[in-house]
């Protein structure tokens, strides 16, 4: 049995070294003319052996095992490389966008803070002053983060070149104010304004972009992960086909049923293909309800907190501002309507309650759109004090720290809502990205021995058959 | 033999060719130039939206004869009602109209005048008898005409052409307009500005004479007097030009700084009124007639600004 193996086997691997014309050199001096000669040869050697049956049922042989090598080779490839995109997904790329998410919430806390240490110089200022250079820490390693991510992207290269450049100024700026304000010169509040205006004008739209940037090649990544195996599928479907093709053949030929060589190899081929017919499925909607109801989310509440950010940058600005606040009042309107629509329900805050809708993070957006609620009521409240001329009342409303009343309970509130409903969400997506890279884990191995069971199977299958014509 | 020095010949030419420059080295994170911030709304264009000056002439010093009758029915009558005057005014310049940074109160002289309003109205001074609102200069004109306010004072300085549309009681201060440069800059008078980037804020007087002047400063227009003082400190322009009244208010936060160079107009400040409310023109003018007699000096000194401005006297009053 061996030796007839390996009788057969060059033939198996070199059809064209079969029989050839006598007198006719291999190899030899003049080999490179053989060389040239070679695919001819082949297809006159090929024709030749395809013209008796011993010589057909070897090609037949010689074919299946090929493609079976072929669908386990590519299998292994391509299932691989799938699984490596799940994984990546979960340590690589979510990781990078929640670093963009923390250089953008950071930055725009940042802001919202830098206004309120201007405001009140007491004990509360020094609250907001740890709360702000905890920002600015924050935003500086995340900055990192991101930074050593950006590389081989051109966009976000350009992003992070703009952050890097300008928060060391904007913290510089911020500094200034301060130290003016302390000696007691107004001019404090026009550094804090510039710093602001840099702020706004350069670095947030930076770390906007770069959130952005992230977030896309999340997405991207996720479809990729979740998108059909068209390769291995059809290469697989083609081998079935053409085991079952070989099998009627050979049942006309030799009037035997079965052929167990071939039964096995195309049952293994079959098991191949429901297997990773279901696992795939299986994990594709793991990756996408990952995504819908994971990372998506995650996105909309990120944007929703940036906008109260905003909102809450511009409520403090619009009383440090002197005189000009209308343009920022303007702008929190903007940024109110952004968060939670005319009517408090609609914007990013419905939207959220509209995809979370079942999901544990749901309670928290229902939480935050109260919160946003009560806050929009006491930024009434802040608004009619100032404009009948009850600055300081309006700043005190605005800016106390103690007690459920004031806007920063409410505005503390809502961040805290939304910053567990992000937790939430990054946790779905982690669990169900996990899980459908686990549904993975032995595919791309079985693939492999189903596609070796399959390749033995077609050739001792044949080779059995082949035996007969001795 | 030849073999052996054909092979030492090739890998000699490898090794020199190994030894040639590689081209430069690469800089890793190219900076070119770096450009500074700027307080939002700062104009470099050098474009000034010059008021159109066909108001017909008038000596805008003259003003309603003071009286200090609040009959029922009254400007005044109706703010004692309500409990509470309004006052338009400045909240960033300081010496005349800032927010203490330490208290966050509202001070200055144009504080101070607004006080002696209100004591007068409502018979004593009380805090919760005034609410501020702090306006730009742009604003000051809109939110007299609108009613907003009972009173503008805010370095208001009285022309014809504001004439058109607000009332203003008689002059309370006289003010010049001069420049502001860096000590060590050397710089004397305007005529040394000329092609330098020089400061002002939007709609004031004081921009329109920037544009007069002869050889022409490059003007650049900021929202607020403070943001030129950020500008002067951070090197991006050469000089400010505004009443010396608030250069003052600037040298005292940064003593590096000084008012230099001749008056280059006069300024006339009052107190803005809404136009029609002719009763109050009358009631601030007696406020201001016991202001200046009684109280002026004490307040100038306060602010420390006969240190820019010198010895200073109470303007006498014109009335027609």
């Amino acid at each position: 049995m061996t030796s007839t193996v390996t009788r057969h086997g060059p033939e198996v691997q070199q059809p064209e070294s079969g029989p050839e014309p006598a007198g006719e050199p291999r190899g030899g001096r003049s080999g490179f003319a053989w060389l040239v000669r070679l695919p001819s040869a082949a297809v006159r050697g090929l024709r030749r052996s395809a013209a008796t049956t011993p010589g057909r049922l070897t090609l037949i042989s010689a074919g299946l095992a090929l493609l079976a090598l072929l669908v386990g080779t590519v299998a292994g490839a391509e299932l691989g490389e799938r699984k490596a995109t799940i994984d990546g997904l979960v340590d690589h790329r979510e990781p990078l966008t929640a670093a963009a998410q923390e250089v953008y919430r950071s930055l725009s806390d940042a802001d919202a803070t830098a206004a309120g240490t201007l405001l009140n110089a007491d004990s509360e200022g020094i609250a907001l002053r740890d709360r702000y250079d905890l920002d600015v820490a924050r935003a500086g390693a995340a900055l990192a983060k991101a930074a050593s991510a950006s590389a081989g992207n051109p966009a976000a290269v350009a992003q992070v070149d703009v952050l890097s450049r300008q928060l060391p100024v904007y913290t510089g700026l911020v500094e200034t104010a301060r130290t003016n304000s302390r000696q007691g010169n107004p001019v404090g509040a026009a550094y804090l304004a510039e710093a602001s205006q840099l702020m706004r004008s350069e670095i947030l739209p930076a770390a906007k972009n770069l959130y952005e940037i992230e977030v896309e090649r999340l997405a991207d990544e996720q479809d990729d992960a979740a998108s059909v195996p068209w390769l291995t599928g059809l290469l697989a479907l083609a081998l079935l086909a053409a085991l079952i093709v070989t099998q009627v053949h050979l049942k006309r030929r030799t009037n035997r049923v079965f052929n167990v060589g071939l039964v096995v190899a195309t049952v293994a081929v079959g098991l191949a293909v429901l297997w990773s017919a279901v696992a795939v499925t299986i994990q594709s909607v793991l990756v996408s309800s990952g995504q819908s109801s994971g990372s998506e989310q995650t996105d909309v509440m990120v944007r929703a907190r940036i906008a109260a950010l905003q909102a809450r940058a511009d409520e403090t600005l619009t009383l440090l501002a002197r005189g000009n606040g209308t343009a920022y009042e303007e702008e929190y309107q903007a940024s109110i309507q952004r968060l939670s629509g005319g009517n408090g329900q609609g914007g990013f805050l419905g939207e959220a309650r509209d995809g979370t809708e079942g999901l544990s993070a749901a309670d928290h957006v229902d939480a935050a759109i109260r919160s946003a609620g009560a806050w929009r009521e006491v930024h009434g409240q802040v608004r009619n004090l100032d404009n009948g001329g009850r600055y300081e009342d309006a700043v005190e409303l605005a800016i106390q720290t103690e007690g459920d009343e004031g806007a920063t309970a409410a505005f503390t509130r809502l961040d805290g809502d939304l910053a567990r409903g992000i937790a939430d969400s990054r946790q779905l997506f982690l669990d169900d990205t996990t899980n459908g890279s686990r549904v993975l884990t032995l595919l791309s191995p079985g693939f492999a021995v189903l596609s070796l069971v399959a390749m033995l199977g077609s050739i001792l299958g044949i080779r059995e058959r082949l035996r007969e014509y001795r | 033999m030849k073999r052996w020095t054909w092979l030492a010949g090739a890998l000699v030419a490898t090794l020199v060719a190994g030894c040639g420059s590689a081209g430069t080295p690469v800089d890793p994170a190219p900076v070119g130039s770096v450009q500074r911030p700027m307080p939002g709304g700062t104009d470099v264009s050098g474009k000034i939206e010059q008021g159109g000056s066909d108001a017909p002439n008038c000596n805008p010093q003259q003003s309603l004869r003071p009286d200090d009758s609040m009959p029922p029915g009254s400007t005044m009558d109706n703010i004692k009602k309500r409990g509470y005057l309004i006052a338009g005014v400045d909240q960033a310049t300081n010496l005349w109209g800032f927010r203490n940074p330490h208290t966050g109160e509202l001070e200055g002289f144009d504080i101070d005048v607004v006080k002696e309003i209100a004591h007068d109205i409502f018979g004593s001074y009380d805090p919760n008898t005034i609410r501020f609102k702090a306006i730009n200069s742009s604003e000051r004109e809109t939110v007299l005409a609108s009613g907003d306010v009972d009173v503008v004072v805010r370095t208001y300085s009285v022309t014809c052409e504001r004439l058109q549309k607000v009332a203003f009681s008689s002059v309370y201060f006289e003010a010049a307009q001069r420049v502001l440069v860096t000590e060590k800059s050397g710089i004397e008078n305007i005529a040394q500005l000329g092609g330098k980037k020089v400061c002002a804020a939007g709609s004031s007087t004081s921009v329109n004479r920037l544009a007069e002047a002869k050889p022409k400063p490059e003007p650049v227009v900021t929202n607020n007097w403070t943001d030129c003082l950020v500008l002067l400190q951070q090197g991006q322009v050469a000089g400010v030009s505004t009443d010396d009244t608030i250069l003052a208010g600037m040298t005292e936060e940064d003593p590096a700084t000084r008012v230099v160079g001749p008056q280059l107009s006069e300024e006339l400040y009052g107190v803005g009124v809404p136009k029609g409310n002719e009763d109050m023109v009358r009631f601030v003018n007696a406020t201001l007639e016991d202001f200046r007699k009684n109280m002026w000096r004490d307040r100038f000194r306060h602010w420390g600004l006969q240190r820019v401005l010198g010895d200073l006297t109470p303007p006498q009053p014109q009335y027609r």
